[in-house]
């Protein structure tokens, strides 16, 4: 197919894909006086910023906003590191049965969220943890751990094992050739994982629902959750103004890194 | 070698012993004890009572559960059809296009959506008389369907939600399958004379062959797993129609307490992603050998 057909193609086939987009855009922009659900289509007035300003007041939209920011830091920095290390000690300190050890690590991921729920939730509470920031860091550190596990085992295997030896040989510990050399050397694999498991932890739904339940430790999809079953009519141009404002962080992130975060797949595949 | 092998042994355990410790804890021990809860009567409050396959024979006896599973199948069998298929086209277009990293870009935007914004937006739309119902009207179209609560219309739509969501990271992973095309087999199909369809079909298609496997194990386990969208959208009504198994599971467990049938419904679930993931599984191994 020709160059002109195919760009035609695509962006005709852009435009459609932004539609939805647009229709989010405009609509979140209308403030709640001018908002009808009739005339989806035609912009009115700009109040987008109004509009989230007073999304933020509602149903603690703001305390969310910060705790999720916590947990999308804390937990994917930890869970990269903590990968990082299960990897180094497999392939470069060659643990005995590393191989049973990663599937060990990696297996927390095969299965469904379903199958952990429940005791979560049941466990939480008896240990005190439901409902608390330090309970959604946990939970969201561990669901990040198999897959950082996997992209840094791969990206180790790729590193001969010779820098190793030399790195012993000038009498380096292994606590220092991990922290001095092995780290900076993944840095690109491990900003990849940390890009990824930053945008699950923001995007999560299901683990917010399941443990938590004040304003301040709920996560912001889930506060989005229960503002879109609470609140409609004029009110909805603020819902969805809070929809672009739950949604902004992670799409300028992952434009931003599109390229970055392309190599960094390619990388956890091989 | 093999001293200086296992001179490092604790020092290995202490480096992969956090990893373990966490995954453990927090993932392995619950899925034990949900495991050990489908076998149980259990409401939260006192002890569970041993009831062996009950809940399970209980949960095939409920047409809820029935429709649930076929709603499941349904959103596996869309997503299969749609975003992987749009996926690939898209890949196609845009591969060795001047620009095709930008043109690219309208179709990762909802990428990055959460499932409950992508529900957001869609229910928006779709509400009566929402936008597409006034879009259909300036044609013309005034007998619309009531999108969202006339069965089963009201799962297709939502896959197309998820696929207006999902098509972009297929596109992009079709993206690097296609880049790690060698070059030679490719420029000799061109030097004599494939192009277009010839080209796809003796020597795209084969050669990623691999990563649509890929691509389509990661999509049926994700399929199995909706959850966000329809909870969004219909929160699997009107009545139950568009549940699917793992918003079931969440009815079953934490709306009705009814926690044995909630962990067999679980159960369930992980057992048929789990004869996914292993059929997904042999076919990555299977390309390993190849190469």
């Amino acid at each position: 197919m020709s160059r002109i057909l195919r760009t035609t193609v695509l962006i005709v086939f852009g435009v459609i894909w932004l539609l939805p987009v647009y229709l989010l855009l405009v609509n979140a922009a209308k403030s709640p006086l001018t908002f009808t659900s009739t005339t989806s289509w035609v912009p009115t007035d700009f109040s987008l910023f109004g509009n989230m300003a007073e999304a933020l007041q509602l149903s603690g939209l703001g305390d969310s906003v910060l705790s999720t920011l916590l947990y999308a830091l804390v937990s994917p920095a930890i869970a990269v590191l903590v990968g990082a290390a299960a990897g180094f000690a497999i392939v470069a300190l060659r643990l005995k049965h590393g191989f049973a050890w990663f599937v060990v690590i990696f297996g927390g991921t095969v299965f469904p969220l379903q199958m952990v729920l429940l005791p979560l939730f049941d466990g939480y509470s008896r240990v005190g943890l439901f409902d608390t920031q330090f309970g959604m860091i946990l939970i969201y550190t561990a669901i990040s751990i198999p897959f950082s596990a996997f992209v840094m085992r791969n990206f180790f295997t790729g590193v001969a094992h010779n820098v190793f030896e030399a790195a012993v040989l000038d009498g380096a510990t292994t606590w220092r050739i991990f922290i001095r050399l092995y780290l900076p050397m993944a840095s690109s694999a491990l900003v990849a994982i940390f890009i990824l498991q930053a945008t699950f932890v923001w995007n999560d739904l299901l683990l917010g629902l399941t443990l938590s339940q004040s304003d301040d430790v709920r996560p912001i999809v889930t506060t989005l959750a229960g503002m879109q079953s609470t609140y409609g009519g004029a009110q909805l141009s603020t819902v969805l103004a809070a929809g672009v404002l739950v949604s902004l962080p992670t799409v300028v992130l992952f434009l931003f890194t599109q390229k970055f975060f392309a190599r960094g797949l390619a990388l956890g595949q091989y | 070698m093999a001293s200086r092998g296992s001179q490092y042994q604790w020092s290995a355990r202490g480096f992969i012993a956090p990893g373990v410790i966490l995954v453990a804890v927090l993932l392995y021990l619950p899925l034990l004890w949900t495991t050990f809860l489908s076998f149980t009567e259990y409401n939260g409050l006192g002890d569970p009572d041993w009831i062996g396959l009950g809940n399970f024979a209980e949960m095939f006896e409920d047409p809820g559960f029935i429709g649930s599973l076929l709603n499941t199948l349904l959103w596996v069998v869309g997503t299969l059809l749609i975003p992987v298929g749009i996926g690939l086209a898209l890949a196609l277009l845009t591969w060795n296009l001047p620009g095709g990293v930008w043109l690219r870009v309208p179709f990762l935007i909802p990428y990055a959506l959460s499932g409950i914004g992508v529900g957001l937006i869609w229910s928006f739309i779709l509400s009566s008389n929402g936008a597409l119902d006034q879009a259909l009207g300036a044609f013309g179209i005034t007998e619309t369907p009531r999108w969202l609560v006339d069965a089963p219309l009201n799962t297709v739509v939502m896959i197309i939600a998820a696929a207006w969501q999902g098509v972009g990271v297929n596109a992009l992973l079709f993206t690097i399958g296609l880049n790690s095309i060698p070059k030679e087999p490719l420029e000799a199909a061109r030097v004599d004379g494939a192009t277009g369809g010839r080209l796809f079909t003796s020597i795209l298609w084969p050669m990623l062959r691999p990563l649509t496997a890929v691509v389509v194990g990661l999509s049926i386990v994700a399929s199995l797993k909706t959850f966000d969208i329809v909870l969004s959208m219909t929160k699997g009504g009107p009545g139950r129609v568009s549940e699917t198994l793992a918003l079931t599971m969440y009815k079953e467990t934490f709306v009705n307490s009814d926690y044995g049938l909630g962990s067999a419904i679980a159960v369930f679930l992980t057992i048929v992603t789990m004869i996914a993931a292993i059929l997904y599984l042999r076919e990555q191994l299977s390309k390993k050998h190849e190469i």
